[in-house]
Order: C-alpha cells, then sequence, then structure tokens
C-alpha cells in the first residue's frame, strides 16, 4: 500500500488546510464578531491545533483507527465507534461541498446557472474516493505549491487596499461576539479529524506531532492575515462580501489596464478546494473500509454510493444553503468540535495489545 | 465476478464520462447562459425619486456599425418607473426584452431630490446586493434630474457616461478638482460609525454654439430614445462640488474651493492648481507633493487637526513678469504667505460647513471609536459641534 511522507503530511497541514477557512468563514464571522473576528478564528484555530498535535501523536502507536479502536474496546464495539465516526465526517463534508458549489456558481458564471454546471464535480468526486486515501499524498504534493501561489498572490493584489485600523477597537464586538464568531466557525474545522482515517498511512517520525502542529499553526497565521485583511478591506460590508478570497483582490490598480488577472489565483485555489473538500468523504469512506475489509466492490460502490446521496442532497439543498449554514453552525454547532476536538485527544491512552482479539 | 471485473474498471470509465462532461460544458449551450444578443450591457444608471417611487434610467451599449468610420461607443437610455430599483430594472427588460447586465455599470448617478428627500441606500441598496455588480462603480449627484443627465448628448463623447467617467479619472482626482467616491466606500462610510460621507455633484451646461452631430454620435443599430439621431443640445459636464451626505441624505454641497482643501487634506493631489495673490494679483501655484490628514487626539477632550502640507511652484502670474521670474520655479516669501492664508481660509470653510450640514466628513467620530469606546460614548453624539479644529498648514517652495 502506497504510504503518505511526512513532507505530503506537512504539506497538507500547511498549504491545504487554511484554504477552506476564507471562502464563507470570513464573512460569517465579519456578521458575529465584527472587527474582532480574528479572535474567535485564531481561538478556533489553536484548538483545532491541539487536536491535530494529539491526532499525530496517535500515529505513534503505528495502528489505523480501527485497529486502536478495536484493541482497546473489541471488533465489534469498534464497528460501531467507527461507523459513526464515518457518519460524523459525512456530515462534517456537507457545508464545504456546499459552499463550494455556491462559490463555483456565484463566481465563475455572471448569472446564477443552474445545477448542473457544479454537476462534474460529483464525477471527479467518486474518482477520488474510488482512489486509495493513501494516494493522496502525491495530490498534496501538486496542490501545495498552487496553494501557496494562489494565497501568495492573492495577499500582493490585495495588500494596497486595506486599512489594518478598521481593526480597531479591540473587544468592540465583546464576550458575546466572540462566542457566537467561534460557534459560527466550528463548522470550518475538521482538520484533525480527517487525520484520523489516516493513521497507520504515514509513518510517524521523530518531532512529527510538533512539526506537525507547526504547519498547521503556520498555514493558520497565512489565514488569519487573510481574514484581517478582509475585514481591513470590507469593513462594515464585509458580510456582504460572502466569497472572501474572490472579493479581496479586485481593487488592485492594475486590474483596469490587464483585467482579472486576479482570477489566476482564484482558479488555483478553487482547484485546491475541489480536492479539500471532497476529503471528508474519503476520509469517510476510509474508515468504513478499515472497518468492514476492502473489497474492490465495497470500495467502488461506497464511492458510487456517497457521491450519489450528495449529489441528491445537493439537488434538493439547490436554494437552500442560508437554512443549511444556520443547522450547522447554529443548532447543531456542536457536532463537528464534538468529534473533531474530542476524538484525536481520547485516543491517546488507547494502547496495543500484545494479542488482540482480530 | 463479472461485476467485481466491471466496477474495478469503473474509475478508468469515470475518467472518460468526467472528460465527456466537462466537454459538453464547454461546446455545449453554457449551461444557458444569456446570448450577448439579448444583453443589455448597462454601463450607467441615474435614479430619481417620482411619486411612484424611483425612476431609473439607464445607458445601454449597444452595437454599433462595423463601418470603420465610426468608431467608439453608441448607447441607447432606458427608462422605467417602479416601487423599487428592482422594479424598474425588470421593467427595462420588460420594455426591451434585453437582459439587464450591470457588471460594466461604471456609474450610478443620483438626482438631487432623490439624494436629499431620500436615504440614498434605498436606492442603492439593490446594486449592493446584486452579485454582479462591480462595487468599485463610481457614484455621483447631479443638479436636476439624473435621468436628464444620463440621456442628454454629450459635446465630447458618444455617451454621456463615458464623458462623465473623463470628469472622474485618476488625473482629474490627483488634480485636487474632483473627489470620487465608490459604492464600496460609500456603503462604508454609510454603515460606518460616523454615518457621513460625501459624493461629487455634476452640473450639466450647454455647450454654446453645440449642435448634435449625426455623423459623430450616431444611434448606431439602437432604437428607443437613442442618443444620435435629434437634434439635441449638446452638454458639457463639471464635478467640482462635492456634496455632503449625512445618514444618507444630501445635507450639503462644498463648493470647489473646500473640494479643494478636502482634497489636499486627503493627501490626493498632484499637480493641481490653486490661486492666491501677489500685490493684489492673482498668481497661480502648481501642487507638486501634498501630504494632509486629520488627527484626533481624544487623550482628555477630544482635539481635532487637519494638518496640511504643500510643496508649490509658481504657475502663472496674472501680470507681465520679468523673464528671470518666468525661468525661476520657486516661490518668494510673501506668495508662500498668502497661499497658506488662501489655503487655511478654505480649510476654515471646510470646517465651518461640515459643522453647520452635520456631515462628518472627516470620519472624526470613526477615529474616536477606534481609539476608545468609551470616549466614543461619551463623545459620540456632539463631536462636531464641540471640537474646535487646529488648523496646520505648510506651503513650502520647490527649490
Amino acid at each position: 500500500m502506497n504510504k503518505i511522507s511526512t513532507r505530503q503530511l506537512l504539506f497538507f497541514l500547511a498549504c491545504i488546510t487554511p484554504v477552506g477557512k476564507i471562502v464563507i468563514l470570513p464573512a460569517l464571522l465579519s456578521e458575529t464578531a465584527k472587527n474582532d473576528l480574528l479572535f474567535p478564528f485564531i481561538a478556533s484555530y489553536l484548538l483545532q491545533a491541539a487536536a491535530v498535535f494529539c491526532a499525530l501523536l496517535a500515529a505513534k502507536k503505528g495502528l489505523n483507527f480501527y485497529e486502536l479502536l478495536a484493541h482497546t474496546f473489541g471488533q465489534i464495539a469498534a464497528k460501531i465507534l467507527v461507523t459513526l465516526y464515518a457518519l460524523f465526517l459525512l456530515f462534517a463534508g456537507l457545508l464545504p461541498i456546499l459552499e463550494q458549489k455556491l462559490f463555483v456558481q456565484s463566481v465563475f458564471y455572471d448569472t446564477l446557472p443552474s445545477l448542473v454546471a457544479f454537476a462534474p464535480y460529483f464525477l471527479f468526486a467518486v474518482y477520488l474516493m474510488a482512489k486509495p486515501l493513501s494516494s493522496h499524498g502525491r495530490v498534496w504534493d501538486i496542490l501545495a505549491p498552487l496553494s501557496v501561489i494562489g494565497i501568495a498572490g492573492i495577499f500582493v493584489l490585495s495588500f494596497g487596499s486595506a486599512d489594518f485600523a478598521a481593526l480597531l477597537p479591540v473587544g468592540a464586538a465583546g464576550g458575546k461576539g466572540f462566542l457566537e464568531g467561534t460557534m459560527s466557525a466550528t463548522a470550518w474545522f475538521f482538520d484533525a479529524a480527517l487525520l484520523l482515517p489516516l493513521l497507520g498511512k504515514f509513518e510517524y517520525k521523530k518531532g512529527l506531532a510538533w512539526k506537525g502542529t507547526l504547519c498547521y499553526l503556520a498555514g493558520g497565521a497565512a489565514a488569519a492575515f487573510f481574514v484581517a485583511m478582509f475585514y481591513a478591506i470590507f469593513q462594515e460590508i464585509a458580510p456582504n462580501q460572502l466569497f472572501a478570497f474572490t472579493a479581496t483582490s479586485k481593487y488592485f490598480s492594475g486590474i483596469t489596464m490587464l483585467g482579472r488577472i486576479d482570477y489566476l489565483f482564484i482558479f488555483a485555489l478553487a482547484l485546491v478546494m475541489a480536492f479539500y473538500v471532497t476529503l471528508p468523504l474519503e476520509a469517510g469512506i476510509e474508515c468504513v473500509l478499515e472497518a468492514y475489509g476492502r473489497p474492490r466492490y465495497l470500495h467502488t460502490g461506497l464511492a458510487v454510493a456517497v457521491t450519489a446521496v450528495f449529489l441528491l442532497i445537493t439537488a434538493l439543498l439547490d436554494y437552500r444553503f442560508t437554512e443549511v449554514l444556520d443547522a450547522v453552525t447554529k443548532t447543531a454547532f456542536w457536532i463537528i468540535p464534538a468529534f473533531s476536538l474530542a476524538a484525536p485527544p481520547l485516543l491517546l491512552p488507547l494502547r496495543r495489545k500484545q494479542h488482540a482479539d482480530r | 465476478m463479472r461485476i467485481g471485473k466491471f466496477l474495478q474498471t469503473v474509475p478508468m470509465k469515470l475518467w472518460l464520462i468526467l472528460a465527456a462532461a466537462v466537454l459538453f460544458s464547454f461546446f455545449s449551450n453554457d449551461f444557458g447562459l444569456v446570448d450577448i444578443q439579448k444583453t443589455a450591457i448597462i454601463l450607467a444608471a441615474g435614479i430619481d425619486k417620482t411619486e411612484a417611487g424611483f425612476s431609473v434610467t439607464t445607458q445601454i451599449a449597444v452595437p454599433k456599425g462595423s463601418d470603420r468610420t465610426t468608431g467608439g461607443t453608441s448607447s441607447v437610455e432606458i427608462d422605467a418607473e417602479g416601487e423599487t430599483v428592482s422594479d424598474c430594472i425588470s421593467l427595462i427588460f420588460s420594455k426591451t426584452g434585453w437582459v439587464p447586465k450591470l457588471v460594466f455599470c461604471n456609474l450610478i448617478v443620483l438626482g438631487e431630490d432623490a439624494a436629499k428627500e431620500e436615504d440614498a441606500v434605498a436606492h442603492l441598496n439593490y446594486f449592493l446586493r446584486n452579485d454582479y455588480m462591480p462595487d468599485s462603480c463610481l457614484l455621483a449627484v447631479c443638479e436636476g434630474k439624473a435621468g436628464e443627465l444620463i440621456s442628454s448628448t454629450s459635446a465630447i463623447d458618444d455617451a454621456s457616461s463615458l464623458a462623465i467617467g473623463k470628469l472622474f479619472s485618476e488625473a482629474a482626482v490627483k488634480s485636487g478638482k474632483v473627489l470620487t467616491n465608490t459604492l464600496k466606500d460609500f456603503a462604508i462610510d454609510y454603515y460606518g460609525v460616523s454615518k457621513c460621507s460625501y459624493l461629487p455633484y455634476i452640473r450639466m451646461t450647454p455647450q454654446e454654439g453645440g449642435q448634435n452631430d449625426s455623423q459623430t454620435a450616431a444611434g448606431g443599430s439602437g432604437g428607443g430614445s437613442s442618443s444620435g439621431g435629434g437634434q439635441e443640445e449638446q452638454q458639457v459636464y463639471s464635478a467640482e462640488e462635492t456634496a455632503l451626505f449625512k445618514e444618507g441624505k444630501m445635507v450639503g454641497l462644498l463648493p470647489r474651493e473646500q473640494t479643494l482643501a478636502l482634497s489636499l487634506l486627503k493627501g490626493n493631489v498632484f499637480t493641481g492648481t490653486f490661486n492666491t495673490e501677489d500685490g493684489g494679483k492673482p498668481v497661480t501655484l502648481t501642487v507638486i507633493k501634498n501630504d494632509g490628514g486629520v488627527s484626533l487626539d481624544s487623550a482628555h477632550a477630544p482635539k481635532a487637526t487637519l494638518s496640511l502640507s504643500v510643496t508649490v511652484r509658481l504657475c502663472c502670474r496674472g501680470v507681465t513678469a520679468p523673464v528671470e521670474d518666468i525661468a525661476s520655479d520657486s516661490v518668494p516669501e510673501e506668495i508662500l504667505e498668502n497661499a497658506k492664508a488662501t489655503l487655511e481660509g478654505y480649510e476654515e470653510k471646510l470646517w465651518e460647513l461640515c459643522k453647520t450640514s452635520g456631515c462628518d466628513v472627516f470620519q472624526l467620530t470613526k477615529m474616536l471609536y477606534r481609539s476608545s469606546l468609551k470616549k466614543y460614548s461619551e463623545w459620540k453624539d456632539v463631536l462636531l459641534e464641540t471640537v474646535t479644529p487646529a488648523i496646520e498648514t505648510k506651503v513650502i517652495s520647490m527649490k
């Protein structure tokens, strides 16, 4: 089986994970936390970084996610837990996919096109899901530089339009703004949860937990800088700018003469996002395969079935994004942190048994 | 087993399907995107207040003949009345069958009545909500009806909006004669703590002896109230004054001198000119370097400082001058003193106009809010009336 190298894993943590957090989240945070939007963003990142540290440390045991659970709780309980976890990952994947759909339909078309415009994504997704999760390391090798170029390009084009004094006064939104902001951000912070299905697919080398966490935080710092810059550009009307990273760079003076050159960077990030939003679904399938074995038909069948279900959900919720957003970030805001923050540290005390009941 | 074998080859088949779907998407009907021939590319919109609600006049670009002698942009103006701006835009679609597209709309003009009687954001919120409207679009107010301005025939360009667009060029802004504002910045000011902003104020005057030249401004294939075709009077436009807004309503007007003063305080000016005097005779100075700013000290009672520094050179005397004087760029001390007094007079008057209109065009409230929440709650309602500004003006001669 292919193994994910340390470099590929670090690329994922530093370069791929921040992209999902700079689409709708900045506008959403500016609505709840206003000019203090950085605080809930940073708090969410720090909490998730701690969970990433635990998830990477769990790799020291040399077992995959299912094996870790099976050694402690037995096979049946492990199967139940892993199935639940897979369902959680599918749930976590819903909002990013709807977000990606809305993003593609709104930004790349000059009128709101039908769902058909986004349908090819599902063909792409089913192919990705039919590939072994461990083979994604090579994808991250390619996506990481694309992501760096995309983010750096947008930074360069946007920086001149920013008035960072707009982030003052500190604390204007108060505790309520901070709490509501943190609550709404939880839906985008499940990166540690994505690492658990990767356990056993990469080798733990000395210091990986620290290196991985630092890489994750470095990506977070870039995303936080973007969020600050986004608010510094749009200030009070930031909540109206739904797709943050497509909006900030359009005021670059050269665009008047050269046209929307920023779209080169936007396309680069959109491509990275296409892979990133599929990852929770792939991780969910991987959990099931670990628990129930890997006959090829099961893998492909699951990929097709999950894609079909998501295509159906996307079609049913075509004009209900706001309702989904409210449900995931308000009513059921606790589900994602309950799994993504709690699961990695809970794995740490689990021990490998000499003669596991397999 | 056969099913298993089939499924093993599914990824490759899916790739093929994906490739076919992508090709289909490229070569199909673009998922029902609107044909350019059925599209109204709106260049500018003028909004007026009516009894029913609003009247929107749009200037729509239409294809001009392929004849090489008729280059440029031709346009047709369509107007519609409705309860909301959206109603009006829909009516334009109904009247013409063209789907209105705002992607290239670079100018929105508010009629004076609409700007004074109604909160401007009531007119503009349609554009703020529209995902396809560039928020870098320029905003302006005009004397009289915006519809008349948009429908007028320009003496200098094919379409009035293009002629007005030239008034708002970067060069015009650097001259200090015009202060421009965009939809985005106006909205930021409106929704910000100061709730005050400004827009350029356009006046239209007939070009003396000017008649519409059907050769240069023919309406091409456009119909309706085409800009070409009639013997309409040609117009020239100016935007040297600035309308002040408070809570979305126009509350005052800055004359050209105060527009210059505000431009100088923003540090915008490069190669702009202003007049002063030397021994009772007029002298024109060119600004070749400009730093300006407004600061608020909120340590005790808030204190505003308007600071302005300009480096100037002599541009023109209103009297004959010896050749040595023409050859020299440096400005005599006496003229510098007069220039300082002139600019300080402009700044004082600017402050006075802002104070009387209640428009915090300097964004002092925003500065106070950003520096101290406590002071902000204490002073926000009386800031402009209470603060007496210190005016610090430096006029330096180019060596």
